[in-house]
């Protein structure tokens, strides 16, 4: 490229595309994007507390200054200033390029910022880094956040020095119950507000404010209510220090312990994203982190949801039960072969029953077995009773793959419980294999009508009318011991929001992974009921997993497309 | 098969022959055939020792046995009444030390027990009640427990601990116990435990929530 030839007539320069360079690198934005949203699309972290991709600007941290290159041919902003001079010993006049917030900033064309690459922020980062922990207890050794706190990370990476101030820090409360999910720390706040936004942006429910002024400010409820919408747990998560802590997680576990699985949230057909953070010594499951997805929850999940990782130890069954003894496995089955006995003469006899609080896979197995093997075609939906829904993410059907297990039916959709007790109480049927354990009519209805059958065979993972009325119950796994997948079903006014581009969620089929090694006898679903068949005598050998998803791929419906790219998903994607 | 040697005259029950060679008899003078001499030898040591014991320990004379030995050469200690002195700083079995007023002084931060290499460390983390002076400022350990027979004694807990709250300067190392649960020590026998000095005390310099001088918790008091 020595040589160019000389220049004709240059044509009109085109308008500057839509991109921005940070530190040199080239980067696209979208109309009214700020800096620091164009870097977190593209993957570059600009350091900050105050700031969350789904709430409003604050810039009240001063932590994601970034210094902003003049344009070709103007001058830059200067500030004067003093700066000290070891050589002199005293302080001269210098001068320093105004540095800007990078989330209130807005990106246009062309525009040059320097992040990491600058001296300027580098020295403003540190300087803000100081200025925050100047007042801090430094209690990392008694609070939660320990581990997995912005104040740590960033004194690692843009202060790390002490602070210069001897005099006494400043003491506010601390342990200050908020409400019944959350406790407030005033010494470990940085008042950025975040926790502010979140109840009055996400939840609509104004009801934390800031008072007092510089290093006296401090996070208040308002006078006579309580921190108690339906998000509470959010303002903890989204706290970037341990200035709120969950009462439900607090002291419970270290982070640094704890690993998190990519799940799904079993609280309702919403189904968040989430991290299931469990201990892997002790297989115990600690606490729910929203993952971020902007299809379903974007960053959030609400407070029930966040706490329904309880179900991963509650209520559990963990051995097979025949006539509500402990059994093996092995002797279950047996037993199971004994009861179903007469089910080949007359298929018409049994009667199905599909689970919306279980996987896909589950459900495709029984669907299968039913369909393929025992003849029957009669399919009923066990689910847990609707509940309480609102507009921003909690479905009022509370079961997590109602979609799922209406589709694994297919041509004949399952009918809802009720219909199955009176075609009991009918005689239509002799024989029940069912999924799941919770029933949407009344438990002491169910478990009557279902007394009177020859064989009632359960696959459960937890206990419930169902597990209770079975002659023989099957261990399952819960969604925390085995990979599965679950097709939400938001309520029709959260799929309108989201469709009108506002907070809602959208349907989608989401995996969930393993978390836990299977407690007690739990085994997989899907492996139970290929486990029944061959005990019936039929050829089902399904080994693991794959072979499920195999066979479901066969299949051309949209359900099995969507299982099969929801698992094709890399899971570094889903992170 | 035994390589035959033809001047072996011992055989085996079977007429097989003995492999090796025969070992050489002793020379049996008259002074080693006639013991006596030899045995006032030995006894009169053995009495020699017995005596000048006997007359040590009653006196309270008993030397040091690393500072004085007995006699040159001679190393053996009375082992469990006498104990060698150990070096300072020898990592002896846990203590935990206390505060002021006898509470443990640990918070359950859980640094030890991430950073013990053998994992031998479990703690249960609990807050103090309501009302406390220490609330919100420090939590307690509801549980702490070392295994001794897993602990490898490297001191990693106690250059882990941020607030001097584990130490190994006890000078002790654990005994042998019956049976393995003996070894596995609970808070309360940790506490229980003084340093050589004698005493629990910390030299944590950080002071007490509510201590006097510490200026409080309300935002009345004037900062």
């Amino acid at each position: 490229m020595a040589t160019t030839p000389p220049a004709e007539k240059p044509p009109a320069p085109p308008p500057p595309p839509n991109t921005i360079k940070i530190d040199g690198r080239e980067i696209p934005f979208k109309k009214g994007d700020t800096i620091i949203r164009a870097a977190h699309d593209a993957g570059i972290d600009i350091p900050h507390y105050c700031w969350h991709p789904g709430l409003s600007v604050a810039a009240n941290c001063r932590m994601c200054l970034v210094e902003i290159l003049p344009p070709p041919g103007r001058p830059a902003m200067e500030l004067d200033i003093l700066r000290w001079d070891a050589e002199k010993n005293d302080y001269v006049p210098a001068k320093k390029p105004k540095l800007q917030p990078a989330c209130q900033q807005g990106c246009t064309p062309g525009m040059e910022v320097l992040s990491d690459s600058s001296d300027n922020v580098a020295e403003a980062r540190s300087a803000v880094q100081e200025l925050l922990l100047l007042n801090h207890p430094v209690d990392c050794p008694i609070c939660d956040q320990a581990g997995e706190c912005r104040l740590q990370d960033y004194w690692l990476e843009h202060q790390r020095k002490g602070k210069r101030m001897q005099q006494e820090v400043v003491h506010k409360p601390k342990a200050v119950p908020f409400g019944p999910t959350i406790v407030y720390d005033a010494e470990r706040c940085i008042v950025c507000t975040r926790c502010v936004r979140v109840s009055a942006e996400l939840a609509g429910d104004p009801v934390l404010s800031i008072r007092e002024r510089g290093n006296l400010g401090e996070v208040t409820v308002s006078p006579g209510r309580e921190l108690d919408h339906d998000y509470t747990l959010m303002t903890e998560h989204v706290c970037p220090v341990g200035a709120l802590t969950s009462s439900d997680f607090r002291f419970k576990a270290r982070v640094w312990f704890l690993r998190g699985a990519r799940s799904v949230c079993q609280g309702c057909a919403t189904g968040c994203s989430s991290f299931l953070d469990y201990d892997p010594r002790t297989n115990v499951a600690h606490r729910y982190r929203p993952r971020e997805n902007p299809l379903v929850n974007r960053y959030w999940m609400c407070d029930e949801g966040m706490l329904s990782y309880k179900r991963a130890h509650e209520d559990r069954l963990t051995a097979a039960l025949v006539g509500r003894e402990d059994a093996t496995i092995d002797e279950a089955l047996q037993a199971a072969k004994e009861q179903l006995k007469g089910h080949k003469n007359d298929p018409t006899k049994i009667a199905i029953v599909l689970s919306a609080q279980h996987s896909n896979e589950d459900n495709f197995a029984l669907a299968t077995l039913a369909k393929t093997y025992l003849g029957a075609g009669d399919f009923f939906l066990a689910k847990r009773a609707p509940g309480k829904g609102d507009e921003i993410l909690i479905s009022e059907d509370k079961n997590p793959n109602t979609r799922g297990a209406t589709e694994a039916a297919s041509t004949t959709p399952p009918r809802p419980f009720a219909e199955l007790v009176k075609a009991i109480n009918a005689g239509t049927y002799s024989y029940v294999i069912a999924l799941g354990s919770e029933v949407d009519v009344d438990a002491a209805e169910a478990q009557a009508a279902l007394g009177k059958l020859k064989g009632v065979v359960t696959i459960a993972s937890h206990q419930g009318p169902l597990a209770m009325a079975a002659h023989i119950v099957l261990p399952a796994c819960s969604w925390a011991e085995a990979d599965g997948t679950y097709s939400n079903n938001p309520d029709p006014v959260l799929q309108t929001k989201r469709s009108n581009g506002d907070n809602g969620a959208t349907l989608q089929t989401q995996r969930a992974e393993r978390a836990l090694t299977p407690q007690g006898d739990a085994t997989p679903g899907w492996k139970l009921v290929a486990a029944l068949a061959q005990a019936l005598g039929y050829a089902m050998n399904w080994k693991k997993l794959a072979d499920v998803r195999a066979a479901m791929g066969t299949e051309s419906s949209a359900r099995s497309a969507a299982v099969v790219e929801a698992v094709a998903v890399k899971p570094e994607a889903l992170a | 098969m035994a390589k035959m040697t033809p001047s072996n005259p011992w055989m085996k029950p079977a007429q097989r022959q003995v492999a090796g060679r025969p070992v050489a008899r002793p020379n049996r003078t008259p002074s080693v055939q006639a013991y006596v001499p030899e045995f006032l030898k030995g006894m009169s040591l053995t009495m020699r020792h017995f005596f000048k014991n006997t007359k040590e320990m009653m006196l309270g004379q008993t030397p040091d046995p690393v500072l004085e030995a007995l006699e040159e050469g001679v190393t053996t200690i009375n082992y469990p009444e006498q104990k060698r002195p150990y070096p300072e700083r020898f990592r002896g079995i846990h203590r935990l030390t206390l505060r002021e007023d006898g509470a443990p002084r640990c918070v359950a931060c859980l640094c030890c027990s991430t950073a013990c290499p053998a994992q031998c460390i479990s703690i249960e983390a609990g807050e103090y009640p309501e009302g406390d002076r220490r609330r919100g400022y420090e939590r307690f350990p509801q549980s702490f427990v070392i295994d001794e027979l897993r602990c490898i004694f490297c001191g990693y807990c106690v250059e882990a601990c941020p607030v001097d709250a584990i130490r190994m300067d006890t000078g002790l190392h654990a005994v042998p116990y019956d049976s393995r649960d003996q070894f596995i020590y609970g808070k309360d026998l940790l506490m229980a435990f003084a340093g050589r000095a004698g005493d629990h005390k910390t030299a944590n310099p950080r002071h007490e929530p509510g201590d006097p001088g510490h200026p409080g918790v309300t935002r009345e008091h004037e900062h």
